[in-house]
């Protein structure tokens, strides 16, 4: 019996109301883990290749992790899957804070989603009371209205995911919010929940979980914690969560500015995260057992732009500052605050925003196309109304509510060469001619553009002591260049593997990537503890590959191939103009060969070889996906 | 003054993240289960996060609460509940001002905060820590810690938080 998980998994058919309980399948679990690996395997098997990611076809997945709940630092991470409707690929997307715990603690592990409903509901769980509820009074509301209402109606020990307003709209890049401001952002599932008429999930856990050596847990947990708290990157993670990135990466040239034509800001200094931390930070918030507290909870307290509530991150300060040439820094958290409330990706929304300004600067969108808005650079009152626009569809939000690639698409005129973005999602917040590894890592991530797939960060600030520990000497010293494109492409693999592994078990990249302080021995460690489950470091990188694969065979069968693992013409092409990194450009395909090569994928194609299926146990999967010769 | 010890926390400096409800649960009960420990954490949407564990008052309600009498006071000062005498009839839980007394819901026994010190010395934030009214006085001496607790104390003992 595996330990320390809910043991059960809900499966719930919208249109038939039906709800029914499945044991954990511990097969399954051996050779995938749970969480995200748990649901590339169970989405691969249950979603047709011809299916409308809106429509009622599509299967929608929570997962919780293996460590999820634990004690282990940060392991508060749940995962969400469906079929995109941004990408029309796989769509994934993560986040922190108190419900994915609070669902393992009610006993489930995940929860798989078909069919739509006939009106709006919700889901209602209090332990074993499993209810689809009648959710039309809280359907036009946006998150925090959804979250007051279910914890007036349940208690306000429950903890909630819902969508707000955005999803509802069927925005291509809603997200799905829980605990108020935590966001899975990516892939636009907040649109999947929507087209199925499921506004929110309420959940309420009583339960106690067992782990598999409860005398050694707590001194286990003692040693992981100093080591966490002992790290040098910890005091500063405390102080300013993500938020100096923003003075970090404009020291190297990566940070993405005016819609991605360069890497540096000349206003970064009004949105960093020292003017931020002096001004704006009531304090560091933690979700379920994090040390490294990255959460800001942030108030401006006067003016049009007042709020109080969690945020930003480092993303949100490029996305509505950066990239859209903005420095008015009450602006940005203001407008991080809507993307909260109606529920979006503030990546996709900042650079959909972007590409708008970079087209109406180049005189291809005008007051005509924009309903009167004035989009020139660093319009902050226009940034903010357009949030509000596309979160409801009104007048021109409606077209970027559809994503920058299909409303360049519907504008038409050449803007789609200032999309910045791979297999629709865009780029977020790594100009990648400043960090090669960064711009491979977008184009080989499964959801489309992603920092968060691969989150090769070793090359970045100079992890060399990880570099050396998890690589050894071969590939020093240019693996830790990060300008040199000679062995991303082993890295992006490895992180990659690694990276999977930890969306599998609940785990934060914090702690695990950046800082590099526990890997594969020390989950294996929690796993034992925890769960009961043994497994070698080899064992959890070849599950790690098996996701990766699996993951690329769900493309795969959906059309994606190499010509798609593509970046912008302007990253590849066009040296940066400015900047640390200036005259760079991405060397993507002699990285691609390198990658393709560590994976064993078909050079051509980027296809997956059989050989390398069969190695993985992915024969049956790739039966008439893979390509079959050496 | 009185001396006796009790566990507070700055819900300005706790970051509500559990771990404190987490050790302790696993201290006792061997199990990880916020409604298995005998602390519990309120977050507040204004940014607030309250660690809560028992006050130790000087009056200790919970005390003459109890009809079978399982509730006493040690010599050196902390309130325990003896397991052989208590059956679970939750009137300590009523009548504890602070909600600090809860029943386990297997063993149907009250539990509640002994000061152990557990989760004091893992508290990532140094956000708690055991007091007695004259070192809380000398170390926040306008009683901003207390006061807030007093200010939401609906929010913390009320109905809705006994749910």
């Amino acid at each position: 019996m595996i330990k320390g998980v809910g043991g059960t998994i809900l499966r719930i058919d919208l249109g038939k109301g039906k709800i029914e309980k499945q044991p954990i399948d511990e097969d399954l679990i051996r050779r995938y883990l749970l969480g995200a690996g748990y649901l590339s395997k169970v989405l691969f098997d249950e979603i047709a290749v011809d299916t409308d990611p809106l429509g009622p076809e599509n299967v929608l997945g929570f997962a919780t992790g293996l460590l999820t709940a634990s004690m282990f630092p940060q392991a508060s991470r749940h995962v969400i899957a469906a079929l995109s409707p941004l990408t029309g690929i796989w769509g994934e997307s993560h986040a922190a804070g108190f419900w994915g715990a609070e669902l393992k603690l009610a006993g489930y592990d995940a929860i798989i989603f078909k069919g739509k409903a006939k009106g709006p509901v919700y889901l209602n769980i209090k332990d074993n009371e499993v209810d689809l509820l009648d959710a039309s009074p809280i359907w036009g509301r946006d998150v925090f209205e959804t979250d007051d209402y279910l914890r007036e109606h349940h208690g306000k020990k429950c903890r909630t995911l819902a969508i707000g307003q955005a999803g509802e709209n069927l925005v291509r890049f809603a997200a799905i919010m829980n605990d108020r401001d935590r966001a899975s952002a990516r892939s636009g599932l907040g649109a999947v929940m929507g087209s199925k008429n499921l506004k929110a999930i309420c959940v309420r856990g009583t339960g106690k979980i067992e782990v598999a050596r409860p005398k050694e847990y707590l001194k286990q947990m003692d040693e992981f914690y100093k080591r966490m708290m002992a790290n040098p990157f910890t005091e500063g993670r405390i102080k300013y969560g993500t938020t100096s990135l923003v003075e970090m990466m404009q020291h190297i040239g990566r940070l993405p500015s005016y819609n991605m034509r360069q890497g540096v800001f000349e206003g970064y200094r009004r949105i960093s995260g020292e003017v931020i931390t002096d001004n704006y930070l009531v304090k560091p918030r933690s979700d379920w057992c994090c040390l490294q507290r990255c959460g800001r909870f942030t108030t401006v307290r006067k003016g049009p732009y007042a709020y109080i509530g969690g945020s930003p991150e480092f993303e949100s300060q490029s996305s509505f500052g950066s990239r859209c040439g903005n420095d008015n820094v009450e602006s940005v958290l203001y407008a991080h605050h809507l993307s909260n409330q109606y529920g979006m990706d503030t990546i996709s929304l900042g650079a959909t925003i972007s590409w708008a300004m970079e087209a109406w600067d180049e005189g291809l969108l005008t007051a005509e196309d924009t309903g009167g808005l004035d989009l020139s650079w660093g319009n902050h009152e226009v940034i903010v109304k357009l949030v509000k626009m596309i979160a409801f569809r009104e007048g021109f939000g409606d077209v970027l509510a559809e994503g920058s690639k299909r409303a360049a698409e519907i504008i038409g005129r050449g803007t789609d060469r200032f999309v910045m973005a791979v297999k629709g999602q865009e780029i977020a917040g790594q100009e990648p001619r400043a960090q090669k590894s960064m711009g491979l890592a977008a184009v080989t991530a499964a959801r489309g553009a992603d920092h968060l797939y691969a989150f090769p960060v070793l090359d970045e600030v100079g992890f060399d002591k990880e570099i050396r520990e998890r690589f050894g000497e071969q590939y020093l010293p240019e693996i830790a260049d990060r300008l040199n494109p000679k062995y991303k492409g082993v890295m992006v693999k490895e992180c990659e593997d690694y990276m999977v592994v930890v969306e599998s078990l609940g785990l934060c990249k914090y702690g695990t990537q950046i800082p590099a302080e526990f890997f594969y021995d020390d989950v294996a460690q929690a796993l034992l503890i925890h769960n009961g489950l043994e497994f070698t470091r080899e064992e959890l990188q070849t599950i790690g590959e098996r996701i990766v694969n699996i993951n690329r065979l769900f493309n795969v069968a959906r059309g994606i191939t190499r010509k798609d693992d593509q970046l912008p013409d302007r990253l590849t092409k066009e040296p940066a103009p400015v900047g640390p990194s200036k005259g760079q450009v991405v060397e993507l395909d002699q990285m691609l060969n390198e990658y393709y090569t560590e994976r064993g994928w078909d050079l051509e194609t980027g296809i997956p070889l059989m050989k390398t299926l069969k190695r993985l146990g992915l024969e049956k999967e790739g039966k008439g996906l893979a390509i079959e010769s050496e | 003054m009185s001396q006796l010890h009790f566990v507070i926390g700055d819900p300005e400096v706790c970051t509500g993240c559990m771990i404190c409800v987490t050790v302790c649960s696993m201290h006792f009960y061997k199990v990880i289960s916020p409604e298995r420990s005998r602390t519990r954490v309120v977050r507040l949407d204004n940014g607030l996060d309250f660690p809560l564990f028992c006050r130790n008052c000087e009056d200790a309600q919970c005390i003459p609460a109890c009809p079978n009498g399982a509730i006493s006071r040690t010599s050196k000062g902390t309130v325990i509940v003896n397991n052989a005498k208590c059956n679970g009839t939750g009137a300590c839980v009523e009548a504890c001002p602070y909600f600090a007394v809860h029943i386990h819901p297997d063993t149907r026994k009250a539990i509640k905060c002994i000061q152990c010190g557990e989760c004091v010395r893992r508290c990532p934030a140094d956000a708690i820590w055991i007091t007695t009214v004259d070192e809380l006085t000398e170390r926040d001496p306008k009683g901003k810690i207390l006061g807030l607790h007093e200010e939401y104390s609906e929010e913390l003992y009320g109905e809705e938080a006994r749910r």
